[in-house]
């Protein structure tokens, strides 16, 4: 305050001047045509202004403070444009100094441009040509600043998101035909819920600390109206570091022509990785993307964070869409469901993330795309499922099969309980497709509790695929020669089943009641196989039997005995070769043999023991008994001739 | 869009053929008749596309699109999807499924299939060329800004220099392996599957061109060879397949792979090497007279621009233009010294006047374009399905399944 009069009348000097040259400015404004005497005047007074102000010929002021301002922050400037290396790497203060010195340039510009009349002095338009020039190497300096820092400090994924790679490299689907190993499917489903638990986190693709930095250089760059450069670096950085991405992802660039000849291990591991990828890249990568997008440019009203988030991420999202697309048009085949139904759960859970990142304010189809791929998927998935049932109707046996358990069982039984693991997806998906011939399915009996599972769509038509499998294994039974191989071949396939049903989770969806018929059907089988096996050799140890035949053709008892032990040696020599895996179910089949066959045996023996003479009964009850007991172990035996008589 | 515009008349002309064909099913006159019909229309839609203006082949100012121009190019995508509807509508509806898996049908739909498979590639590829151009049109933008200062120094033209300098290297070497030197330094990271840890500069990139610019298809593909394949078994159908439906499936392999062959001609598209010479329309058929001028046309221009040693830019009339002003202009620039001569800023602010129009032409058009070809991806897709589902049906009406 005390510091003087003398500023105080300074100031009140300058407000005068001010004032008084606002009124000479209005007035110059106002007039269109000076007189000469004006202009001199004017001139005068050009000429009694102190250094520190220059008149323009049409009036108007600068400080001519300005020229050597550019000078000095021309200097800062242009001593970066000799030296070798990048300002940011030599810390905050060269930094900020630049900055500073690349905004003053740019008020000066703004002052000068501002003021167009003062461009017609000569003087005025060298400044600001120079300081334009100037600006011109900061703003290209600046660009090479930019990219440095966006690579320097672009960081990778932190492992943890990187670890269910492995998965993909192992796994690959092999439900084919060929494939007889009972858990490959079940192993592979598990991989797929690894990925959700932590998969929702964002990361920083950029180290936070270089933040600042990227949106300072932008608010410059900006500020020059640089934007365009601004963002065509950003957007090709970004890009790049998005490719390079993807290839750690191990995604291929391939055609269209190249994915739909592809075979079908190529195939699955290709969609695997593509499932895979896609969730990282969406719900991990991009969404981090369009953070930092957002960080770095969400203050510029002039450039929408989203369009370049689009020019980044675009021709990647392509690559998979194009990839589904290629999938969805192929044939519909069986093998292929649990992949496309991989592929589509993976969609249809980062829809709302895709409809976030790609809205259509964007003007970018990319999020329609994905909902028309979503429902190509769900199509392709209805039709492969569609396939299955025609190939569990229509396959038939293409060549010599044994009376075990049949590879199509094992097939089918392993692709219901794999069906099983998409249940959600699939009872949304299989609620509208015809499933005609579902009749067939029983509903659950009066008084039995009807459980969600029983009813639900995929319940149904998993019963209608189980109905479907019986009845081609009736039909394949007649490629099988003679009626009790025919029974064994159903017995161990239908108990195959049942087990398959009762050991899993299919129970719930095909209830008690459904399975209480399939083990019906399997007894229905059992007795079947005991009538036509031994009905003959049972005959002959009747006694009844004696009465419809005459007594000159009557055989004797001992005949009879002999007769029926060939018979029995016969089917020995037979069903020993033959195989029943189950041990209960064989060890079920030995009891009820014994049950019928040599208890009846035991009776005729003891009946008429004296009649046929103990040298001429080659095996009491007990030996036969034990000889039942080498039925269905897989390896023909013969009961030595040599014992014979 | 022009697309629906088209859309209600070929529609309604569909409608007509249906009743025609549901009322005379099996009349073989009537299948003539059709399929004359169906070459007409062709031939027409295509006669469409040469304007009074480019036949005389002067470039004044005309109502019309100019020849190639990204109008040009989205009427000819147009034609293109109108051919198709048409030619489905000959093929399948109120045909008896079973002709089509019959002989020769049998042999042809798989040929027109594969054809159709690399023609989605084909898309692909061209929809991410457009992509590059965009690329051009922001470095040329930028150079247009810069020139429009006034007053003009050497800050500017500097700028204007180094903008343009990268927008035609990016021409360049867009479809070469590279060779091209770049005008400016750029800084890249170690090739692809390096785990990304080092950092180091590397000259091979114009003007800061993504690397990620081979995008869309494999590095190895070729848009010539596919157009070569594609009409390498394409024969014009003989004697009594002549009047049949090996016809209209010769008719629309032609006007597919014509049509394609274009899109590559006008649009950067990755290896596009003897492309003038890969692909012939048969000029002995009525209905393709037009397709013959313009295929005519058209290989001129490209061996115009492989005679001139550089590997062809697209022809794009709006990429050809901004080519010939970012030459100029460069010129200028490079050879900037202030003060200019009044007349020199003149001649040079009519020029940028010029390539701001084109970029604005591209901003206009260059993303309906895109959306169009991929609307031709998505019928291509479509059609393929129909025709299999009919096939499938034919297969199976046989023997019923559940």
């Amino acid at each position: 305050m005390e510091d003087g009069e003398s500023t105080a009348t300074d100031h009140e000097v300058q407000n005068h001047l001010a004032a008084a040259a606002k009124h000479i400015m209005m007035a110059l404004k106002a007039c269109r045509n000076l007189t000469d005497d004006t202009k001199k005047v004017l001139s005068d007074l050009n000429s009694c202004l102190p250094n520190k102000l220059i008149l323009g010929e049409c009036g108007g002021w600068l400080l001519i403070d300005s020229e050597e301002q550019i000078k000095h922050y021309g200097e800062v400037i242009m001593r970066w444009e000799t030296e070798l290396g990048m300002i940011w790497d030599h810390g905050d203060t060269e930094a900020s100094s630049y900055l500073n010195a690349v905004t003053e340039i740019q008020k000066i510009v703004k002052t000068i441009g501002s003021h167009p009349m003062l461009l017609s002095n000569g003087k005025q338009k060298e400044l600001s040509l120079r300081a334009h020039h100037i600006l011109q190497r900061a703003m290209s300096k600046l660009k090479q600043e930019l990219m440095h820092i966006l690579i320097q400090h672009k960081q990778c994924f932190a492992p943890e998101y990187m670890s269910f790679r492995s998965h993909v490299e192992d796994a690959v689907y092999d439900e084919s035909f060929i494939s007889v190993e009972e858990d490959v499917i079940e192993s592979l489903s598990s991989g797929d819920d690894s990925g959700s638990s932590s998969d929702k986190c964002l990361v920083n693709l950029i180290h936070p600390k270089a933040i600042s930095s990227i949106k300072s250089i932008a608010s410059v760059m900006f500020a020059s109206e640089d934007d365009k450069e601004f963002c065509r670096s950003f957007v090709n950085i970004r890009k790049d570091a998005l490719e390079e991405y993807l290839a750690i992802l191990r995604m291929e660039q391939l055609t269209m022509e190249d994915t739909l000849k592809m075979d079908q291990n190529a195939l699955s591991c290709e969609g695997k990785k593509w499932v895979w990828a896609l969730r990282i890249i969406i719900r991990v990568y991009l969404r981090s993307e369009r953070c930092f997008c957002d960080q770095i440019l969400g203050e510029f009203g002039r450039v929408s964070p989203n369009r370049i988030f689009i020019e980044i991420a675009g021709s990647a999202m392509w690559q998979f869409i194009n990839f589904g697309e290629a999938i969805a048009m192929g044939t519909p085949q069986p093998e292929r469901l649990f992949l496309v139904l991989d592929m589509y759960e993976v969609l249809a859970d980062l829809m709302l993330d895709i409809d976030s990142l790609f809205n259509e304010e964007t003007g970018s189809r990319i999020g329609i795309e994905f909902h028309e791929l979503l429902s190509r998927l769900a199509d392709y998935a209805k039709g492969s499922f569609s396939e299955f049932r025609n190939c569990v109707v229509s396959d038939r046996p293409r060549k010599p099969f044994s009376s075990g358990i049949h590879r199509f069982t094992n097939y089918t039984m392993n692709y219901l309980k794999t069906l099983i693991t998409y249940r959600e997806t699939l009872n949304f998906l299989l609620h509208d497709l015809g499933a005609d011939g579902l009749d067939c399915s029983p509903e659950p009996e009066n008084g039995e509790e009807i459980s969600s599972y029983v009813s639900c769509p995929l319940a149904q038509h998993a019963r209608l695929l189980a109905s479907l499998l019986q009845e081609n294994l009736e039909n394949r039974s007649k490629f099988l020669k003679g009626e009790p191989m025919q029974h064994i071949f159903l017995m161990n396939n239908i108990n195959y089943m049942v087990q398959k049903i009762k050991d899993s989770e299919l129970r719930q969806y095909f209830g008690d009641e459904w399975i209480r018929r399939l083990i019906g059907n399997l007894h229905r089988h059992a007795n079947d196989y005991i009538r036509t096996t031994w009905s003959s050799a049972l005959l002959l140890l009747k006694d009844h039997v004696e009465l419809d035949v005459s007594p000159f053709h009557r055989p004797s008892h001992r005949s009879r005995c002999n007769k029926f032990i060939a018979a029995f040696e016969e089917i020995y020599k037979s069903q020993t070769g033959w195989v029943v895996p189950d041990s209960q179910l064989r060890e079920d089949l030995h009891i009820s043999t014994s049950q019928k066959v040599i208890q009846a045996y035991r009776g005729f023996i003891g009946r008429n023991f004296a009649q046929i003479g103990d040298q001429y009964i080659r095996y009491n009850g007990d030996e036969l008994e034990n000889l039942v007991l080498d039925f269905f172990e897989g390896s023909t035996r013969s009961l030595g001739s040599s014992r014979r008589r | 869009m022009p697309a629906t515009e088209y859309q209600g008349s070929f529609l309604s002309r569909i409608s007509i053929r249906r009743n025609q064909v549901v009322s005379m099913d099996g009349n073989h006159e009537q299948e003539l008749e059709e399929l004359e019909i169906f070459q007409k229309n062709i031939s027409e839609r295509f006669s469409d596309l040469i304007s009074d203006d480019s036949s005389s082949s002067s470039n004044s100012a005309s109502s019309s699109e100019p020849f190639l121009s990204i109008a040009w190019v989205r009427k000819l995508l147009d034609v293109f999807l109108c051919c198709e509807a048409e030619f489905k509508a000959v093929l399948i509806m109120g045909r008896d499924p079973s002709l089509i898996s019959k002989p020769p049908l049998d042999r042809l739909i798989p040929e027109l299939f594969d054809r159709a498979v690399k023609a989605l590639d084909i898309c692909n590829a061209v929809m991410h060329g457009i992509d590059s151009v965009r690329q051009c049109q922001k470095l040329a933008e930028i150079a247009a800004a810069s020139l429009e200062q006034r007053p003009l120094g050497e800050g500017q033209a500097r700028r204007a220099k180094k903008a343009l300098a990268g927008l035609l290297s990016a021409m360049g070497i867009d479809e070469t392996s590279g060779g091209h030197k770049s005008a400016e330094r750029s800084w890249s990271f170690g090739r692809r599957g390096g785990g990304g840890g080092g950092v180091s500069v590397t000259k091979d990139r114009g003007s800061g061109q993504s690397r990620a610019s081979t995008w869309g298809v494999p590095k190895n593909w070729s848009a010539a060879k596919q157009i070569q394949v594609m009409s390498a078994n394409l024969v014009a159908p003989r004697g009594a397949e002549a009047s049949g439906l090996a016809m209209p499936v010769y008719i629309m392999s032609i006007v597919t792979v014509f049509v394609m062959w274009a899109l590559i001609a006008a649009i950067p598209c990755q290896e596009r090497t003897g492309l003038a010479t890969h692909f012939q329309v048969p000029r002995q058929l009525g209905w393709a007279q037009s397709m013959v001028w313009l295929h005519e046309k058209i290989g001129e221009e490209l061996k115009k621009k492989e005679k001139k040693g550089a590997s062809p830019v697209g022809l794009l009339e709006e990429i050809q233009k901004m080519e010939k002003l970012g030459q100029s202009l460069l010129e200028f620039s490079d050879g900037f010294q202030y003060p200019v001569p009044e007349e020199k800023l003149d001649e040079a602010a009519a020029q940028v006047a010029d390539l701001t129009e084109t970029c604005r032409r591209m901003e206009d058009g260059l993303v309906p374009l895109q959306h169009q070809i991929r609307e031709v991806f998505h019928r291509i897709v479509r059609s393929r399905t129909e025709v299999l589902d009919v096939l499938d049906h034919a297969g199976k009406s046989s023997a019923p399944s559940v």
